[in-house]
């Protein structure tokens, strides 16, 4: 299989990774009718696979689960997940002839395999659906000329998914068809509907394309959503153990630190972010996030070529192939870092606290939003996909490290986002080396403001505050942020 | 005379800039044994959480503990709401979440909590036995956080404060959501630890309290003011009805004469059967009380009638006319009911103001989120003006005392006109001038074509215009009749 984005011509190319356009409310006026009384059988019962159908059930669509018969025989947990929610489960063979819309929402890696599986059991004229085009566009999959292929990919966890549709609500959304294949022309009007029943269309949508998505999805998860977070954690534990602060303290302000920062990322953007600073610590970031990014440049661009040109892919898949050797190795060093090893401190650390604190990663987090954001409109993708992927999810990606840490967090994220991270934290942890001998614990382990006296330059805290709200990321971010009106408040401490 | 076991010193206390406790000053002597009553929004919690130091107070607060007593020398505080983490200390949670399934399990069960609770205060299982008999919890240890009903989280606060025995126990809402038979049980338990050197604090306005109580007290311009009995405490004045808002002197539509019809339907978890042939029919017009223990299925019944519970799909469930399953979203359903209850108000959105909850009413969403029409706000603003929320309407629904909470989550509930109302222990946290007040708008608006469903553990509370009843005990149907204000039950 060749990958698909290197066999498009360079219009194609560029045509498909533009695809960007918010959806207007009007645009779902027809709800979930294109799929009512369809078949749609979902093809695993992971976090993802189950929360969706249990929304779209709960949208009056009629859902079941076609899984592995080894899943069947020995009740695993995608069967139990399955059948205790009282859906009807059976095997590809008995399920997916039937079905008029299959969803494959099981792990990247095992894509191929289902696919190959899957794609003969299916009707003439049926759809098949994703929620990553991974499988599409890097492994370069050819599906059936008759079959519909759309994506439809809440920008969520799967516990996220449903908790906010039952509150009414919905996550935001990316959707899609696949330009190679819609020979009926239906498959907006099933991605529209599909993307309905999960309540996605009360948070903002996406109209992008599988090659965006992708190259934008990649992109984000690989620098600042797990790449930086993880080198900048770890960075900033090591530094203050070093510098003689309380380990069990460091540990706590590294594991929350992130989730809180970010929480007000999420609310205010990055200029809102840097808003919870007092005007000195403000100005301190400010100009150490300038530096960082000044340094970093290079990585994310390298990370974006590599992943532009199928390179990246290529070594993931080379090491699948070679039993995962990498990442495991990768994956064994995450679990042994002084950070994982030493637990969070049984002190209090009040919510203002983490900002003056830690004024080092809330540097780190601008310095990466930003630099993402531009790398990927610099290649060519749209500023409403650049934003999804690197500011939107940084504090999703941040509640998993304050629930468990960066090994686990490591888990929970796809496999491509694994794999990723490890690269560019293997890359960016040396070339912050001199940088960080100049850190101390001003920045990182004790209040910024202690023993100064608050007071800045005016003409400098304004050009600083000016600089900060006039990015690109702020101004679409202001967009995108009103269509999530009701975004919930994470709290881990 | 001795030294009190408790001596507070000029306490004083705001909260949003407003003051609560104004140089607030008591002594409990021991053998005393206190009960603090009245009006909602006095500040009866915020004395007992600065008593224990959750909330910050300026004065003293000072504890005399008997040395030779051997019950743990400490103040214990039971709060009127409770609050649980997941395993990694997360506390986001929504109310539905309980009848999904999923495989990892998110949250403690009921017997590891406790386990947990015993090594931090280093107390003997055994000792909690017999209290978990006592409250009806002993076949609750494999239970889930997540999983327990109100009535059950109040429960499980309950034994831990009961099987640690302190000498100073503070007690804040007991009795809210438990069965009869347990808060019988409970005062049983509290007369015996008096009995044996422990000091209560109890804020309830109930009637039904342990013995030993003997002083009793109401707070009011932040002050505390000891009162000869509990029928000194002066309860907010008898509300003056307002005129009933137009848009509910209107009959809503009725989809079908049938509202509800469950054939045989059973509910299992594993192996535990949460519900078993269940058959009801419930036509329109009637007015039916739902009973029960804790734990007797109740909850679990409702979810299924308001699209809440994934088993409902593969049962014989008819709503409205149609069977669950047929093509029906959950939210054609929800829209044509209103309902309320303890889960609901503990996972209301945080961020909602009074106004944003009652609106989210229109749209059955948990806070507000869609475009409130021009007619919808004048509704609104009937509502908050009816219920004497105006002056509330833009601060933050969990800042404000529970009743007050309460009342705007019952305009939420009623504020689309339903033609059915699940109303799960909605008067849970007002006080007895709310309750009846809240009771006769029920029974006026029940004159306009309401088909209603009332869960309510406290006879004396309930609504006049109920006329059928439907009792549930560990899952099955036990009594199902007509009743009228005659009936005995």
């Amino acid at each position: 299989m060749a990958n698909y984005f290197n066999t498009l011509p360079l219009r194609e190319q560029l045509e498909q990774l533009s695809h960007a356009e918010f959806m207007e409310t009007a645009e779902f006026a027809d709800g979930v009718n294109a799929l009512k009384g369809k078949k749609i059988v979902i093809v695993g019962a992971g976090a993802q696979g189950l929360n969706q159908g249990l929304n779209l059930r709960d949208s009056g669509l009629d859902i079941s689960y076609a899984l592995r018969k080894e899943a069947i025989e020995q009740k695993r947990d995608s069967w139990k997940n399955a059948t205790d929610n009282n859906f009807t489960v059976g095997t590809y063979d008995e399920l997916i002839p039937t079905a008029d819309l299959v969803i494959n929402l099981t792990p990247d890696k095992q894509h191929t395999a289902v696919i190959n599986a899957v794609m003969p059991l299916m009707k003439q004229g049926a759809a098949l659906s994703y929620s990553h085009g991974f499988n599409i566009v890097e492994e370069g999959m050819q599906i059936r000329k008759d079959i519909t292929v759309l994506m439809v990919a809440p920008k969520c966890p799967g516990s996220e998914v449903r908790a906010e549709y039952l509150r009414g609500f919905g996550v935001p959304t990316l959707i899609a068809v696949h330009p190679e294949n819609d020979p009926e022309g239906k498959g907006w009007a099933y991605a529209k509907a599909y993307c309905v029943g999960t309540g996605g269309h009360h948070a903002g949508v996406l109209k992008s394309s599988f090659v965006a998505e992708v190259k934008s999805d990649l992109m984000g998860e690989q620098t600042i959503l797990c790449g930086l977070l993880q080198t900048g954690s770890i960075l900033s534990f090591d530094k203050m153990v070093e510098k003689g602060i309380d380990a069990g303290y460091a540990s706590k302000l590294v594991q929350y630190g992130v989730e809180v920062i970010t929480e007000a990322l999420k609310h205010g953007g990055v200029s809102g972010m840097l808003d919870r600073l007092s005007n000195p610590a403000k100005i301190k970031a400010f100009q150490i996030s300038e530096e960082l990014k000044d340094i970093m440049r290079p990585l994310f661009q390298k990370h974006q070529d590599d992943i532009m040109s199928g390179e990246f892919s290529k070594t993931m898949m080379e090491d699948w192939a070679n039993g995962d050797v990498n990442l495991l190795k990768w994956r064994a060093e995450t679990g042994e870092t002084a950070f994982e090893k030493t637990p969070a401190g049984d002190v209090k650390i009040g919510e203002q606290e983490y900002f003056d604190n830690y004024v080092l990663m809330v540097a780190f987090v601008r310095a990466g939003v930003e630099l993402a954001f531009e790398t990927m409109v610099e290649a060519g993708i749209k500023p409403e996909s650049a934003y999804y992927e690197s500011l939107h999810e940084t504090p999703l990606i941040a509640n998993t490290i304050a629930r468990k840490k960066l090994f686990e967090m490591n888990r929970v994220i796809s496999d491509t986002a694994e794999y990723g991270c490890y690269l560019f934290d293997q890359a960016c942890k040396p070339l912050l080396a001199d940088f960080m001998k100049k850190v101390d614990t001003d920045l990182v382990g004790k209040n910024f403001n202690e023993g100064k006296d608050g007071s800045v330059d005016n003409v400098q805290l304004v050009q600083v505050n000016e600089i900060l709200r006039s990015h690109p990321v702020e101004v679409v971010g202001v967009k995108l942020r009103k269509a999530m009106t009701a975004m919930k408040t994470i709290k881990t401490v | 005379m001795s030294n009190p076991v408790v001596h507070i010193v000029n306490l004083n206390l705001q909260y949003a800039g407003t003051p609560v406790l104004c140089n607030l000053n008591w002594r409990i002597y021991p053998g005393e044994h206190w009960v603090i009553a009245g009006k909602s929004g006095s500040g009866k919690s915020s004395l007992a959480k600065a008593m224990v130091k959750q909330e910050k107070a300026s004065g003293e607060v000072i504890f005399t503990f008997d040395p030779d007593n051997p019950m743990p020398a400490q103040a214990f505080y039971v709060a009127n709401w409770y609050q649980f983490a997941n395993l990694e200390g997360d506390r986001n949670f929504y109310y539905q979440q309980r009848y999904n399934k999923q495989q990892q399990n998110d949250t403690l069960t009921v017997y590891a909590d406790l386990i947990h609770f015993g090594k931090k205060y280093q107390l003997n299982f055994q000792d909690a036995e017999p209290i978990l008999q006592a409250l009806g919890f002993e076949n609750c240890r494999e239970t889930q956080l997540i999983e327990l009903s109100s009535g059950e989280h109040k429960k499980l606060q309950l034994v831990q404060a009961l099987w640690l025995r302190p000498q100073l126990l503070i007690l804040d809402e007991p009795y809210t959501g438990l069965d009869k038979r347990s808060r019988k049980n409970l005062n049983s338990i509290l007369d015996g630890m008096a009995n044996v050197g422990t000091t209560l604090v109890l804020i309830s306005n109930d009637r039904n309290i342990p013995d030993a109580v003997n002083r009793y007290a109401q707070i009011e311009d932040g002050q505390l003011h000891p009162v000869s009995d509990l029928d000194e405490i002066k309860q907010d004045e008898e509300r003056q009805q307002k005129p009933f808002p137009y848009f509910l002197q209107k009959a809503p539509a009725v989809d079908n004469d049938t509202m509800i019809e469950l054939r045989n339907v059973s509910v299992r978890y594993g192996e535990k059967q949460v519900l078993k042939n269940i058959s009801w029919r419930v036509q329109a017009g009637e007015k039916w009380l739902l009973q029960g223990p804790n734990g007797s299925g109740k909850s679990t019944l409702l979810s299924l009638l308001n699209g809440d519970h994934p088993q409902a799909y593969t049962s014989a469930i008819f709503l409205f006319g149609n069977k669950r399953g047929s093509g029906e979203s959950i939210w054609d359903i929800k829209q044509k009911i209103g309902i309320i209850s303890p889960e609901l108000h503990w996972y209301f959105d945080k961020n909602a103001t009074v106004w944003h909850a009652i609106a989210s009413g229109f749209y059955d969403s948990i806070g507000w989120f869609l475009q409130v029409k021009y007619e919808e706000k004048k509704q609104i603003e009937q509502l908050l003006d009816f219920f004497d929320l105006l002056e509330d309407k833009d601060k933050l629904l969990h800042t404000l005392p529970l009743g007050k909470q309460r009342l705007a989550l019952l305009a939420r509930t009623i504020i689309k006109n339903p033609q059915l109302l699940i109303l799960d222990e909605p008067c849970q946290g007002l006080d007895r001038s709310q309750t009846a007040h809240f009771n006769a708008v029920l029974d006026e608006l029940s004159g306009y074509g309401k088909t209603l469903i009332y869960v309510g553990h406290y006879e004396s509370q309930l609504p006049a215009c109920l006329d059928n009843r439907l009792v549930l005990e560990k899952g099955e149907v036990v009594i199902s009749e007509h009743i009228n204000r005659t009936t005995v039950y």
